[in-house]
Order: structure tokens, then sequence, then C-alpha cells
């Protein structure tokens, strides 16, 4: 059985390049677009990882990552920010709320499916 | 937010309070809130002193005619004693001579007799002079004098007729006893005018004692005055002109909040309304030239994210494309699908350059500061641009002192920094060699990268950390490049609290050092 990877990200195109890189090796992508459908989607489909975008609309990426690691039943599942470009201090910010890694943006899809493949090998 | 506010208050409030307490002297404030020009006040205090002097002068001549006055009569009071005792030496003698004639009575003594009551008639007109105000005693001795000449004038004749008992007899009876009279009136006489001279000298001295005071309470009244007339018209003038003074300083560090509070009435008090209005619209100016900056900036970090967002799409789809996700791809199209790539590149290390500057600017880049290996960083950095020296032939020579203590600072900006200078010595360098060089003196890191490229003049030193800034602008297009990394490592360089120039000679290559305080705390 295929691994399950959750895409929460607002922005279309960079959905579908990461659920076009992903699926072309053989992820299985969810793909949700809000910070609350984030967090649902997380709880109905129990993904075995999360690429989670910051800048999300309704509930920001921290505060999504913060609610799913609160949830035992979802804890274990390693979840990458993905932050606006460098700005300093997000990755603080990212590792406080939980995260497991974070790649900044821009990535190239090459860097974030070496990053996917750390923890989905 | 409210702390902040409550801040700026106190800032607002203390300067002008102090002040204001410092200012407390109520007669220099008396004298600065007179509706007058400082003209007006100088001329009024000298005139003042004048009227003074005058004064001082006015009374000491009054003081000096008293003196004179007193002195004169002193001098009369002596004259009239000396009448007096005159008065009374004849009296004696005349009234011893008349008694003798009258023992003695021939013809001879008796016209003596008669010619000393006639010069006794003349010393007493003489009196009438010089003792106008005895009028009583006068009017008595007079009156004595006038029956004493009637009785010596009868004895007389009476001697004369030859009734010498007769007019002895009227001799002893009523001229002796008038003649003892004259003689205590004139005693009595001198008596008075001496009592009056030790008077009057007693009076004397009094009056020169109060003089004395007078003269004295006039002279340092006026020097007291004089002295408290300058105090307070000096420190009303000089006061405010200190304040100003401070609040110019203030200005001229760029410090808008204070304002001068004088209490002048005169071109001082317009002098310190126009600086404060001054000060205001310098105030207004600054914050709206901050605001506008701050709207730049903002205005930049808002844009290069939005362009960003499409860009990331682009080179997502490109690298897609090229890893071969949709199908597979011809080689000439590869070709073309890589010189996308390298534009979308270009495009968002120059987005990127863009908002890094914008974020220094307005100040929201702060470092995260954490503990890094300098080997590593240098290490990392030529890893990354090794292909490009390969690329042109050039030597890639990296010298790092060994045993390097471990530092602290933001590794992914200083690493930013780095990048960017050996990148700058490679793409300026077409033969030779490209040195990085890495010591550590005194808890400082020195940095330097050297290149044999085309080197910078000397009048472009300076420019070459300024944004959009090429020592030859035509270069820009030539060799790729923002314009923006000097100044973007210039201003990373410096929030280390590191500094950064260049050493270059045109032709001859350039040496550009940075230095970073091994431990950065903050």
């Amino acid at each position: 059985m295929s691994k399950r990877v959750l895409v929460v990200e607002d922005e279309e195109d960079n959905r579908r390049i990461v659920h076009d890189l992903l699926t072309s090796v053989g992820y299985e992508v969810i793909e949700a677009v809000t910070g609350p459908e984030g967090v649902t989607a997380a709880a109905t489909h129990v993904p075995d990882l999360i690429l989670m975008d910051i800048q999300l609309p309704g509930l920001n990426g921290y505060e999504a990552t913060r609610r799913i690691k609160a949830n035992p039943a979802l804890r274990h599942i390693p979840i990458i920010v993905v932050t606006s470009y460098a700005l300093s201090g997000d990755d603080v910010k990212a590792f406080e709320a939980g995260c497991d890694a974070y790649i900044s943006k821009p990535f190239s899809p090459r860097a974030l499916l070496a990053k996917v493949r750390e923890y989905l090998p | 937010m409210n702390g902040k506010q409550e801040q700026k208050d106190k800032k607002l409030i203390h300067p002008s309070y102090f002040t204001l307490h410092h200012y407390s002297d109520w007669l220099p404030r008396l004298v600065a809130q007179v509706p007058a020009t400082v003209h007006t006040k100088l001329l009024a205090a000298f005139l003042a002193m004048v009227v003074l002097l005058i004064t001082v002068g006015a009374v000491g001549l009054r003081v000096l005619s008293g003196a004179n006055h007193r002195s004169e009569e002193a001098v009369g009071l002596h004259r009239k004693i000396a009448a007096y005792r005159q008065l009374q030496h004849d009296t004696t003698a005349q009234l011893y001579n008349v008694a003798s004639a009258l023992l003695a009575p021939d013809e001879r003594m008796l016209e003596v007799t008669l010619r000393q009551l006639n010069q006794f008639g003349y010393d007493l007109d003489r009196l009438q002079f010089v003792a106008q105000d005895e009028v009583e005693l006068l009017d008595r001795v007079q009156h004595e004098y006038a029956q004493f000449i009637q009785i010596v004038t009868r004895v007389i004749e009476l001697l004369r007729g030859g009734k010498v008992a007769e007019g002895r007899e009227l001799q002893l009876s009523q001229a002796s006893p008038l003649a003892d009279r004259l003689e205590r009136l004139t005693n009595e006489l001198v008596n008075k005018a001496e009592a009056d001279m030790v008077a009057r000298v007693e009076v004397n001295h009094e009056a020169y004692l109060t003089a004395r005071w007078v003269v004295i309470g006039f002279a340092v009244g006026s020097i007291g005055l004089a002295l408290i007339l300058g105090y307070a018209i000096s420190w009303s003038l000089i006061e405010p002109m200190k304040q100003m003074d401070m609040q110019l300083q203030q200005i001229a560090q760029g410090d808008f909040s204070h304002r001068v509070e004088v209490p002048n009435q005169d071109e001082l008090g317009t002098l310190a309304a126009n600086l404060n209005r001054m000060n205001e619209e310098l105030g207004r100016l600054y914050q709206q030239l901050d605001a506008a900056n701050r709207h730049k900036s903002q205005f930049l970090a808002n844009m290069s994210h939005e362009l960003r967002t499409p860009l990331n799409g682009i080179q997502g789809y490109t690298e897609l494309i090229m890893d071969g996700i949709y199908g597979e791809v011809p080689e000439k199209i590869k070709e073309v699908m890589e010189r996308i790539q390298q534009s979308g590149n270009r495009l968002l290390g120059l987005i990127n350059a863009v908002l890094d500057l914008s974020k220094i600017e307005a100040g929201r880049l702060t470092l995260s500061l954490a503990d890094y290996s300098m080997q590593g960083v240098v290490q990392n950095v030529f890893t990354a641009v090794e292909p490009l020296a390969a690329e042109k032939n050039l030597a890639l020579n990296v010298d790092i002192q060994p045993d390097l203590p471990v530092g602290k600072g933001d590794e992914q900006r200083i690493t930013q920094v780095l990048t960017n200078l050996v990148g700058n010595a490679i793409k300026f360098t077409e033969v030779g060699k490209v040195g990085v060089q890495v010591t550590s003196l005194n808890g400082t890191f020195v940095v330097a990268v050297s290149d044999t490229g085309i080197g910078i003049a000397e009048a472009d030193q300076q420019k070459v950390f300024e944004e959009f800034q090429q020592a030859d602008s035509s270069s820009t297009r030539k060799k790729g490049g923002t314009g923006l990394g000097l100044a973007i490592a210039k201003k990373i360089v410096e929030m280390h609290n590191g500094r950064i120039w260049v050493e270059s000679h045109l032709g001859q290559g350039s040496t550009f050092r940075f230095t970073l305080p091994v431990r950065v705390e903050h």
C-alpha cells in the first residue's frame, strides 16, 4: 500500500506541483486548501506525512500544526512546514509549534522530494 | 504599546519640566515677562543706573552743604562769644573806672569816665549785630545801661557841682547795684553763648553721623540695586539662550520631541517661538520621511512576495518537466527549459535581494544567532561556487587558519555574504585565481576574498557598497547580478558589528575583507 501524504497549501500551482511530483514516484496525495480543512483532513485520512504551508487562510500553518500535534491519535505523523523565503525566526516558530522539519520556499521539487524521502523511505 | 506611549510622554515632559524648575528664579523670570524689547530693557537699566548715580551725587551735595552751613554757624557763634567776652571785659573795666573816678574826683578823671561810658555804648551797638537771637536779654542790658548812664551822668553833675557827698551817696545807692546787675547780665550772655556753642558742637557731631549713614546707605543701596538689575536682566537673556542652545543640539541629533519653554516676551521669546515652530515642522517632515521610507520598504516586501508566488510555479513546473515527470522530453526542448530555469533563477535572486534589502531597511531583518563553524561556512560556499570557478578555469584557493574558535552569529546570513563575495570574484576574473583566507585575531574573524580580476578604481571603491551600483554600470548587463549583493553584504556584516571594505587597484585585482566578532551576542 502506498504512503499517503497530506498537502495543506492554498496556492493551486504549488499544490499541483507537489501532487505531480509525489504521485510520479508512487505516493498517494491528499490535498487541503485552508488551515481548518487541513486539520480535518489529517483526522479523517490519518496520512503518513503532512506538508504544511504557513500562510494559509483561516488558520495559519503554525496553529494547524499545533492542533494536529495536540491530537494523541495524530501526534506520530511527521509534519514538514513550508516557510516563506528565509524569514529569520520562522524556523524557531515552526519547531515551537511542534513540526518535525521545515523547508523554505522557494523549494526545488528535487529538494522537497529528498526531504519527504527522509521520512517516507 | 501602552508602555511605549508612556515612555514617549515621559520623554516629552522631562526636559522642559527640569528647565522650568531650573528657571525658578522669579526676578529674571519677571524681567523676562516684561513685554518690551531687549533694547528697551537695556536702555531702561542703563537709565536707572544713571538716575541712581545722580541721586547719590545729590545726596552727597546736600550733606556737604549742610556741613558747610553748620561750620558757618560755628564761626558766627565764635564771633558772638568773642563779642560777649569783650563786652563783659569792657563792662567790668568801665565799672571799675567809674568807681575809681568817683572816689578821686577831678575833671580829667571825669572826662575819662564819660569816654568809657561812650565806649560801652559802642560795645552794645556791636552786640546788637552778633546777638540778634538774644533780644530779650539785650533789651534788659540796654535798659539797665540807659539807667546806669543817667545815674552816672547825674553823679558826675553832682561831683562837678561840688556836691561830693551827695554824688557818692547816689553812686553807692544806685549806680553800684546797677553796675553789678549789668556785669551779671553780660556774664549771663557769655555763659549762654558758651552753652550754645557746646550744644551746637554736639548737634554738629550727630548731624555728621547721620549724614555719613545717609551717604553710605544710598551708595550701598545703589550698588545693590545695580547688581540686582544686572543679574535679573542678564539671566533673563542667558537662561533662554542656554535653553535654545540645548534645543538646537537636540534637533541636530535628530530629536524633535522637545519644546523650549521661555517666559520671555521680547526678541528671545519670538526666537524661542520660531525655534519651536521650526522644530515641529522638522519633526513633521522627519516623520513623513520616515513613514514614506517605511511604506516603500513595506511595498517592496509585499511586491517581492507577490512576484515570487507565480515564479515558484514557473520554476516548479519547469523542473518537473525537465525531470520527465510529464513524460520524455526531447533534448532540444530540455535545453530551452534549462534557459527558462536559469532566467527564473536570476529573477528569483533579484526578487530575494530586493526583499532582503527592504527588510533590512525596514528593520525587520533579525539575526538568528547560534553557534556555527567558520570552516563549515567556507566549505559550503566552496562547494557551491566550485563549478563556476571550474567553468572559467580559475584556481580556487582556500586558506583557513587551523583551530578557529567556534563562532556565534547568523550562519545563513554569513554564508550569504561570503557566497556573494566569492561569486563576485569569480564573475569579474577572467584569468588567474580566486582566494579565500580566514584568520582569527583578538576575538575577531577576518575573512579576505582576493582575485586577479579587473580591479576597482579608487573613486568607485565606496560606491560598490551602495544599492544598484557596480563600478562599471555596463557590466551589469554583461555579467548579470543585481547590484544589490554588496549593499546587502555590508548591512549584514554591520548588523553583526563587523566591518567590510575593499582594497584594489584597477587592473590588478581586488581584495574584499570583512571582520566579524567571533561571538555576536545581540
